[in-house]
């Protein structure tokens, strides 16, 4: 059982660094949107599900790293040298969100997100420097496919990774015990607001790099496609559909996620209905399996978990 | 008294809105004491502990663990100090095993342990507690008396100087009672200072070195368990009446 996630990381890996050789460009950029996917929805489960903050404001750090790297590179820094500012400015917008939001709790947290993201969307159309609505366009010469599909495929596997080492370490042991009770992990010793301000600040700097990258591979980015309101539900459907706080359920929820998109994009007065049927996924997810996919698969397969637990004891640290 | 209490108390008020849950409240704990708190329904027990920890931010007053101020401080901080509470309402992890639970306290508490020194730390806990047997099971599969064993062997996790525990007994039979005590006493002879808030007040009278009282947030009475429940104002708190009858008869 433990072999496993090992085994088909690898794989994953393997897959991935000989795909460019012998897949079509058109298969390769649905696995850069797929990749793409995992990230958000693995990234936004540190926080979410590992937490329980259910954030709904996460395009906001998806568009700090693309703006970061667009601006930037308009000044002549070499693109991917813009990612980690990126980043950074992510993770310290994280914080200064998170420092007044985590005082709220439950769904007056998410509520909270939902008025940052459009905050910082209104803001980006209304002001001069990011090119106000009508967006802002990389310098030319900036587009290399082949390198971009490496580095988002590169970012998806340390997110996988990433996600997995948070989990099984003394800062994933407080994250689940402040989704459990909050409370009760402030009476043994766990300092909730600066585990929370951490999981959302590593959770947004991953956004943020996929956001550069983002904006490096479409080459235009505006606040109407990096701040969307409807791109923050995208990131929180992925994980809930796929398995809220598990380590595989992001990656399965952005792989329905990706394929749904990617047929219904093929058909032009469906364009947008990918959110609605993800709607509809959700709400039975709701309803009838709140594990997700993951925890539909543990159900079925729930003789062999009861010989051989899937959830490890986090002990080392 | 020894010259240096371990907790000391003083002024301490809580207001809830109109309510004065605390009214200034004040007392010392010596060091490997045992120290009972009782009090009718909402006489501010469980208040009293919230704001001791740093649950609860009191509205007025001095909070000393050590000689140092702890008022004010959130909960966690107070943790490092050195002291620790359980909840009255069981708050297990539910969806982690007991182990898991135990080891929160072993990592965040004042011992701050990591690695195989906090499953030693762990283990060792489990074995004292008797949760050993249990201790892959789900939090979410445990028996009441079982719970509140857990939240003591959390608490005990966290390394407290002091230990707050909030009705431990409440819903044990006899025999999980006389277990209980018996644990309790052994925590206090490997140097722990126990504050124990007790509805089975024959329990808390057998195990005290002293007992405060408090009713309608105000200290009534405090000292020794054979004076404190001869005390006609205890006696009548409990009662509600004003006949200085002994309330608890040489038990």
């Amino acid at each position: 059982m433990k072999r496993l996630p090992a085994a088909s990381g690898l794989a994953a890996t393997a897959f991935l660094l000989a795909a460019p050789l012998f897949l079509d460009r058109g298969t390769l950029n649905d696995l850069w949107s797929l990749s793409l996917g995992v990230i958000l929805a693995s990234a936004w489960n540190l926080l979410g599900g590992f937490a329980g903050q259910v954030s709904l404001g996460y395009s906001a750090f998806l568009g700090i790293g693309a703006y970061t790297t667009v601006l930037l590179s308009l000044r002549g820094v070499p693109p991917f040298l813009t990612l980690p500012l990126g980043a950074l400015l992510a993770a310290l917008f994280s914080v200064a969100i998170g420092l007044p939001a985590f005082r709220l709790r439950g769904p007056y947290f998410t509520i909270a997100t939902i008025g940052v993201g459009e905050a910082v969307r209104v803001s980006a159309a209304s002001v001069a420097f990011t090119g106000g609505s009508s967006g802002l366009r990389m310098p030319s010469g900036s587009f290399d496919f082949t390198a971009n599909f490496y580095a988002m495929a590169a970012l998806a596997i340390f997110s996988v990774v990433l996600a997995a080492a948070v989990r099984a370490s003394a800062f994933g042991t407080a994250l689940a015990a402040i989704r459990q009770d909050i409370d009760a992990a402030e009476s043994l010793g766990v300092n909730a607001t600066r585990y929370k301000l951490l999981a959302h600040a590593l959770s947004a700097a991953v956004v943020a790099l996929a956001g550069s990258l983002y904006a490096i591979n479409f080459q235009y980015i505006a606040p109407g496609s990096v701040f969307d309101f409807r791109l923050s539900l995208s990131i929180v459907l992925m994980p809930v559909v796929g398995g809220v706080g598990t380590i595989a359920g992001p990656v399965l929820g952005a792989l329905v996620f990706s394929t749904l998109q990617i047929k219904l994009l093929a058909i032009p007065a469906l364009r947008d209905a990918y959110l609605l049927l993800y709607g509809g996924l959700l709400i039975l997810v709701i309803l009838y399996e709140p594990g997700g996919l993951v925890g539909l698969l543990r159900r079925l397969t729930t003789r062999r978990q009861a010989t051989a637990p899937e959830q490890e004891v986090p002990d080392a640290g | 008294m020894p010259a240096e209490p371990l907790l000391s108390v003083r002024d301490l008020s809580m207001r809830f809105g109109g309510l004065l849950a605390l009214d200034a409240v004040h007392f010392d704990v010596a060091p490997g004491e045992i120290y009972g708190v009782i009090g009718p329904n909402g006489a501010g027990k469980t208040t009293l502990f919230s704001c001791l920890v740093g649950a609860l931010a009191p509205t007025r007053g001095e909070i000393r663990l050590r000689g140092g101020r702890i008022d004010g401080l959130p909960n966690h901080q107070v943790v490092a100090r050195g002291l620790v509470r359980t909840h009255q309402i069981v708050r297990p992890f539910r969806d982690m095993s007991v182990r898991e639970n135990v080891s929160v306290g072993a990592h965040f508490g004042s011992g701050r342990r990591r690695g195989a020194d906090a499953a030693r730390r762990v283990g060792g806990i489990l074995e004292r507690t008797g949760l050993s047997t249990r201790a892959d099971a789900p939090a979410s599969t445990l028996t009441i008396g079982e719970l509140k064993r857990l939240e003591i062997a959390r608490a005990l996790a966290a390394e407290p100087q002091a230990l707050c525990l909030d009705e431990v007994m409440g819903g044990l039979n006899p025999s999980e009672i006389l277990e209980a005590l018996s644990l309790i006493r052994s925590l206090r002879d490997s140097g722990l200072t126990i504050l124990m808030i007790e509805h089975h007040v024959h329990a808390v009278v057998g195990v005290s070195d002293r007992i405060l009282v408090l009713n309608f947030g105000q200290r009534i009475a405090e000292g020794p368990p054979a004076d404190v429940v001869r005390d006609p104002e205890v006696v009548s708190a409990y009662l509600g009446g004003d006949d200085a009858v002994p309330l608890f008869p040489e038990a």
